[in-house]
């Protein structure tokens, strides 16, 4: 198993020399970095699967290193499973590549794409499975580099160098962040293994314990695009290539997820309330906002970005939850929403990879990210609007596919939340609860925007009338994501198994025997008042009920059906100027949470004669960005007047500097004399 | 037998710190000096001395592997850095004197007062009663190190800062020999390895720094700051 884990590494290593040594012929490299990154991927799904199962953490030191450093890897159940879910989007992304980046053939080089796309996929491989503080780093570190060089791979574009570099100060900064937590914790263990760590974080005085968790907390937050350190990730998503992107939002921000995951139930035992009361807080917020900056956007790729931040947010949400529970002494609750936040990390992993691959379908076809300029896509892309409309369906929360299962769960553990303590706390639990349901219900009025504005109706451009369906890899890549999301639907009740091993480590407790019900066909949470659903169950009910409505139709059809021109209110023909547009489809919500968008529009019409006759209207809408406004931009400038006082040090004489150097060592020595 | 040792032992100390004054007294020369072909000689004469205390902890305290790094600062730093300075010099026909930032008599002054600070630091780590060399060869050495230091400061031509740069390692040599009797033997080979490549990667530089700005007067190295 370990041995299958390495092989898949060691292929993606090769993978990215292979490629660079062959960036003088394209369609070489591309094959060889995409079969290569296939290759591997397969391989470490294959290896991690096993490792999952086998419950033995399996660990190994590569022989170079010292004591201090070591590069050690183990493939505990947690590590296992974050590996699985990068393995299996990396698969399918893979194949798309195949087709995807042939377009690119001769316009970019494709050599330095496999090299970076193959040690991405790696360095997320070790950074999943390193256990030890100083490895984790490193693999954390060229993790974000790599990331970095996709995201400004079209880098002629000033919009991408600048989100690259926003995504890469943004980056570094929690990189610091951790870098403080993980030597506090090392000094307190005399050691840098994480398995010196464990339960270690609550052996710490109650102020280290706080300071380290909020450490952890904000330096993986940024990289998982928590609210209030998210404003990168709307803007460096979108600018990558669409298959990174899908790497991006699918795992490289879970990344952050399996930090906390892993300092939260590992390294710490149970925690102190607030922590858990703010980690719930925190989900809620990431939620709430994600959803409904993502319903303002009219850039299908920035929706979808904005979309994972929501869905961040929901998986937090399982994680306050669980911390909370664990506090209070509920380790079967903990147990069923940590249950709920990972397997939402899974499902979050397979619908935003198939939405940003459908994206990246649709802007190769239409060369445009705006939906405004898109419609009708449908009849010129059958498969990928099918793919697409499938993602959708899985995240907005419709049963019976994946992303209904794991929303219930959580809300199921939000709401068995409220009669475990007396304190105000429980407040939270149905507070949470209700703006869970609020989000699930605003997220699939944004998909029902993502999907219908570039897919029905005509097309509002002549790119979007003339496109073509994507090439055969494309469309496999997304069919393989589209049917993860189906059978992770109809098969939660065997995929929750996968948890127990997670779950005994981390809490002690096997939760999936009390979870599944009906003989394996339907779960429930087990709680006083819980629910039960059966995602088979309902599968089978439409399939019922849609063919109980479909014959009599299609009988019917077939005796008379008259075809006619559709009612355009007695004007010349209907043309896409008669359509609704993605502005106007988010218009209501624009209105009622106006406190918040701050919408600013402004209208200039032109006219001749008369002004109710005006030969042509500018129209310009905008909302606010909060939180650049409120919060970045005085940090901006506090660190622009800072560093513009210390420019005076920087004089550019080299007898200055030394004398810097000089003084400080004076000063030193004179110190440590003192002591 | 034994007596005699100790004996020995007492007189060595005696050499070496009177040798180590000397070398204290050349880097305070080189401070206040103003010629530069005479600079290159007191590096090449404080060098020398250096050498011979490295042979005189080598003869005192049976340390032979010392006798080859007595021998290496005689051939680099005695001779061969020396001359390839010195041609250097003439090739570039530099002929005016050192510049200095502070002025001689405060220069002295202030390598009077590192000077202090060296014994004051060394103070520290003697430890009364333990064998080993008298503290004042540690206390030269880091005199040396911090008046080097200075000295680079304290000038404005990128040779010169070189040749302090130099002395400064000298105060590192001594430093090693007289806390250590000698590091391994691979240590100072690497050292003087380093010296040699350094001595001469900084003689093209300063050599391209003239081509480039027709001085190798560091001050207008100003010029490059964005």
């Amino acid at each position: 198993m370990t041995e299958l884990f390495l092989s898949g590494i060691v292929v993606w290593l090769a993978g990215a020399m292979a490629s660079l040594a062959l960036w003088r012929q394209p369609s070489a490299a591309r094959r060889v970095g995409c079969g290569t990154a296939l290759g591997g991927s397969l391989l470490v799904l294959v290896g991690s699967a096993a490792a999952i199962f086998s419950g033995s953490s399996a660990g190994i030191s590569l022989p170079f290193g010292n004591p201090v450093f070591s590069w050690a890897i183990r493939l505990d159940p947690l590590s296992a499973y974050f590996n699985v879910t990068l393995a299996a989007l990396a698969a399918a992304v893979s194949l798309y590549s195949f087709g995807y980046l042939r377009a690119m053939e001769g316009r970019r080089n494709l050599g330095a794409f496999g090299f970076f796309f193959n040690l991405l996929l790696l360095s997320l491989a070790l950074v999943f499975s390193a256990s030890n503080a100083f490895f984790f780093l490193v693999a954390w570190e060229v993790m974000a580099l790599m990331s970095y060089c996709l995201i400004s791979f079209e880098h002629e574009k000033k919009g991408t160098r600048n989100a690259g570099v926003l995504f890469l100060i943004m980056s570094h900064a929690g990189t610091g962040l951790l870098l403080i937590a993980f030597l506090v914790l090392a000094s307190a263990s005399g050691s840098l293994d994480f398995s010196s760590f464990h339960l270690l974080a609550s052996r710490l005085t109650p102020l280290q314990q706080g300071t380290v968790f909020l450490l952890f907390l904000f330096g993986f937050g940024v990289k998982a695009g928590l609210v209030p350190v998210h404003i990168w990730l709307p803007k460096a998503h979108p600018v990558a290539p669409s298959n990174v992107s899908a790497l991006m939002s699918g795992i490289v921000i879970k990344t952050g997820i399996y930090g906390m995951a892993r300092v939260f139930f590992d390294f710490y035992g149970p925690p102190p309330l607030w922590m858990g009361t703010l980690v719930l807080g925190l989900g809620v917020a990431s939620a709430l906002l994600g959803v409904l900056y993502a319903l303002m956007e009219n850039d299908l790729k920035r929706l979808l970005a904005w979309s994972s931040i929501e869905n961040i947010g929901i998986i937090l949400m399982g994680f306050g939850a669980a911390l909370m529970f664990r506090s209070l002494g509920y380790a079967n609750l903990a147990a069923l929403a940590l249950i709920a936040a990972l397997y939402h990390t899974f499902n979050h992993t397979m619908f935003k990879g198939l939405l940003f691959l459908g994206a990246g379908s649709v802007v190769q076809a239409t060369h445009t990210r705006n939906m405004e300029r898109m419609g009708g896509l449908i009849r010129h892309m059958p498969v990928t609007a099918l793919c697409f409309l499938v993602g959708a369906v899985a995240i907005s929360g419709l049963p019976p596919l994946n992303g209904f299962v794991s929303e219930w769960l959580t809300y199921q553990a939000l709401l068995a939340g409220f009669g475990t303590t007396h304190s105000l706390t429980r407040l939270m639990f149905p507070i949470a609860g209700s703006l869970l349901a609020l989000t699930a219900a605003l997220a699939a009025a944004c998909f029902v925007k993502a999907f219908a504005i570039p897919f029905l109706a005509l097309p509002r451009s002549e790119e979007a009338a003339d496109a073509q369906e994507v090439s055969f890899p494309m469309r496999t890549g997304m069919a393989v994501l589209a049917l993860g999301c189906v059978a992770l639907g109809l098969g939660a009740t065997w995929f929750v198994r996968v948890f127990d091993p997670i779950t005994q480590q981390a809490l002690g407790v096997r939760a999936s025997s009390a979870l599944v019900t009906a003989r394996g066909l339907a779960l429930s949470p087990g709680t006083a008042h819980g629910g039960t659903i059966s995602t088979v169950g309902i599968a089978l009910f439409f399939l019922l009920a849609g063919a109980a409505f479909a014959l009599p139709l299609a009988m019917r059809w077939r005796r008379r059906s008259v075809s006619g021109p559709a009612w355009d209110c007695g004007l010349p023909g209907l043309t896409d100027d008669n359509e609704y547009t993605a502005t106007a489809f988010s218009k209501p919500l624009r209105m009622i949470f106006s406190a918040l968008y701050r919408p600013r529009r402004e209208i200039q019409a032109e006219y001749e004669v008369s002004p109710y006759y005006p030969s042509a209207i500018r129209f310009e809408s905008e909302i606010e960005p909060t939180f650049e406004k409120h919060l970045y931009d005085p940090l901006r400038q506090w660190i622009m007047a800072v560093a513009n006082r210390m420019k005076g040090i920087q004089a550019g004489s080299i007898n200055l500097y030394l004398a810097y150097i000089f003084i400080t060592l004076i000063l030193l020595l004179l110190f440590g004399v003192r002591a | 037998m034994l007596m005699t040792h100790v004996l020995d032992l007492q007189i060595g100390d005696r050499i070496v710190t009177l040798m180590a004054a000397l070398v204290l007294v050349l880097q305070i020369a080189m401070v206040a000096q103003r010629w530069i072909v005479i600079h290159i000689r007191i590096f090449a004469a404080q060098s020398f001395f250096l050498a011979m205390i490295a042979a005189t902890i080598a003869w005192f305290n049976h340390a032979p592997h010392l006798y080859v790094a007595a021998a290496l600062t005689l051939v680099v730093k005695v001779v061969l850095v020396p001359v390839l300075f010195e041609r250097l010099v003439k090739r570039m026909g530099i002929h005016e004197e050192i510049e200095p930032i502070v002025n001689g008599p405060l220069s002295v002054v202030i390598a009077g007062g590192l000077t202090l600070v060296g014994y004051v630091v060394a103070e520290s780590f003697y430890r009364p009663g333990e064998p080993g060399l008298g503290h004042n060869a540690l206390a030269v050495a880091i005199s040396l190190f911090l008046i080097g230091f200075f000295t680079m400061i304290n000038r404005r031509k990128a040779l010169t800062q070189v040749l302090a740069l130099l002395s400064l390692e000298n105060g590192l040599f001594l430093a090693a020999i007289s806390l250590t009797y000698g590091m391994p033997m691979i240590v100072e080979l690497g050292i003087f390895f380093d010296v040699l490549v350094a001595a001469m990667v900084l003689g093209i530089l300063v050599y391209r720094i003239r081509e480039t700005f027709e001085s190798v007067d560091v001050s207008r190295l100003r010029r490059l700051r964005g």
